[in-house]
């Protein structure tokens, strides 16, 4: 069995498997993070059957939580499988904070968080901010702290997809990058490791203070967007308001309460980051 | 055999937290931990409603001495319905009498 | 309307005597939506899922338009021979597209097949996974 440990802002994994390889990559990958003693959760990669260790080998994702009806990935996409072992951990299981489905980059102490769907391009939004002066925090889940609503980082591996991936290569070319994956559930899919400020500083939270949701592929175009309808889209974006009772209730209302909200249409990388920009220089 | 009137009653004001905000108001049930995202006259009928069980005549009586009803459609009818609606939640229960 | 306060004894201030609009609606509308836990906007970052067409406890069935399994000479049925769809191609036939592989129609009824879904049944938490709340 081998076995690696990795600490992404608050929550401390395990990932093990039978297979060196994809443990191998993910030490790779995560070489920069601290490495913690006792693990808040533990992803398994296994092979669904003994068969598929050796021959057309599959991975199963396997952890302390878990969901019916899941299917193993190609082994070539075993990277890809850790990191939604992971997820599913965190969107089943973390309940220190109100989690939700988004992204977030700080700056002066604040946070800029977008959210919305898959291909929204919230992920590939805070990657390039990242590499604009922004501090990245995370692409895929903000923790906000359930007493004082700051937003913790949760800077995992960001995953690129498709037209992305070739767009951060260019406008990140010192990065890190792990393995091309193609042909994945959802195309083309490539890491990169976070910059160097976002893993040495991931204790580090911050104030909310702009909250957008980003749409690719459209004239770009901003709307206001009004705390009633702010509160249904995010309690549909946060995995464990309902499992937080009170304390999500009361995170939740101070949130959609105290943060503008936007909604932003744009085509280009360069144009949602004017738009941003602009935003950030006129509400926060 | 007339059926018996149907009383009302709202959940304990201590019971719910309510928090409008701008098209809808939240209303954060303790007792379930699930919470409403509720529109207007839902808001309006449990703050009239009070701490008294009411019938739907005697609450449409009290909504028109604030509020105007408009007349399209008959309004002890809307608010049997959403007082149904409500109790089917746990927001108001239904109860036989005002005793 | 003022002589609603011709009534009131000297020491008590005049009644507002207009009234704000209000907005009842109509019975059939319902004012109130509950917050449900949500997947549904995360799934594709957590979960790599199947749903079969039909599970197991349908081999053999046919699917009607309805969706409902039927014995296969039930005129009008769909053959169904188990075939696997991925989350991403139930969320695009949810959506108004069509699973491929099938006609127009075998896809409409497919579809009801996997709203029927129960708990407990093969694809049920992949179907529950992908429901995004109105």
């Amino acid at each position: 069995m081998h076995e690696f440990r990795v600490q992404v802002g608050p929550a401390a994994f395990r990932i093990g498997s039978r297979w060196r390889q994809p443990v191998e990559q993910l030490a790779a990958l995560y070489a920069d993070y601290p490495k913690p003693e006792i693990p808040d959760f533990t992803v398994r990669l296994d092979a669904p059957s003994l068969l598929r260790r050796f021959l057309r080998k599959s991975v199963a994702i396997n952890g302390d939580f878990m969901l019916p009806d899941a299917v193993p990935l190609p082994f070539g996409q075993a990277l890809l499988a850790a990191e939604m072992g992971m997820n599913l951990q965190m969107a089943l299981g973390w309940r220190r904070h109100l989690l939700l489905h988004a992204s977030a980059v700080e700056r002066e102490g604040r946070a800029l968080i977008m959210t919305g769907a898959s291909g929204s391009g919230k992920s590939t939004l805070s990657a390039l901010l990242g590499q604009r002066g922004w501090r990245f925090m995370g692409d895929e889940f903000v923790l906000l702290d359930l007493d004082s609503g700051a937003a913790t980082p949760f800077p995992r591996m960001i995953s690129l997809k498709n037209e992305a991936i070739a767009a951060m290569q260019v406008a990140a070319p010192a990065a890190r990058f792990g393995p091309l994956m193609t042909a994945t559930p959802k195309g083309d899919i490539m890491h990169m490791v976070p910059p160097v400020a976002a893993i040495t500083r991931m204790a580090e939270s911050a104030q909310p203070a702009l909250l957008l949701f980003p749409s690719f592929g459209h004239l770009p175009a901003v709307r206001e967007v009004a705390p009633g309808e702010n509160f249904m889209r995010m309690t549909q974006a946060s995995t464990n308001y309902v499992a937080l009772g009170e304390a999500g209730f009361r995170a939740m209302t101070r949130f959609v309460k105290s943060v503008p909200a936007r909604a932003i249409d744009y085509q280009t990388g360069d144009e949602a980051i004017a738009l941003v920009e602009r935003l950030w220089e006129r509400l926060v | 055999m007339v059926a018996p009137t149907k009383y009302y009653i709202a959940e304990p004001a201590d019971q719910l937290w309510v928090e409008p905000l701008d098209a809808i108001t939240l209303i954060y049930q303790r007792r379930s931990g699930i919470t409403h995202m509720v529109v207007e006259p839902v808001p309006e009928i449990l703050t009239a409603m009070g701490v008294d069980a009411v019938t739907a005549a005697a609450l449409v009586a009290k909504l028109s001495d604030q509020f105007d009803l408009g007349t399209d459609e008959d309004a002890e009818a809307v608010v049997t319905a959403r007082l149904e609606e409500l109790a089917e939640l746990g927001l108001v229960h239904r109860t036989q009498c005002d005793a | 309307m003022d002589n609603q306060n011709d009534n009131l004894p000297n020491n008590v201030t005049k009644l507002p005597t207009s009234r704000r609009a209000l907005m009842l609606g109509a019975a059939a509308a319902s004012a109130i939506v509950t917050v449900r836990p949500a997947l549904a906007q995360t799934a594709g970052s957590v979960l790599n899922c199947q749903i079969p067409v039909p599970g197991p406890h349908g081999s053999g069935m046919n699917i009607d338009a309805t969706g409902k399994l039927v014995t296969p000479d039930t005129a009008g049925s769909f053959t169904a021979t188990g075939q696997k769809f991925t989350g991403e191609q139930v969320k695009k036939a949810l959506a108004g597209g069509q699973l491929p592989g099938t006609t127009y129609d075998q896809s409409r009824a497919y579809v009801n097949y996997i709203r029927r879904l129960q708990a407990g049944q093969s694809g049920f938490t992949c179907y529950a996974s992908l429901q995004m709340p109105r």
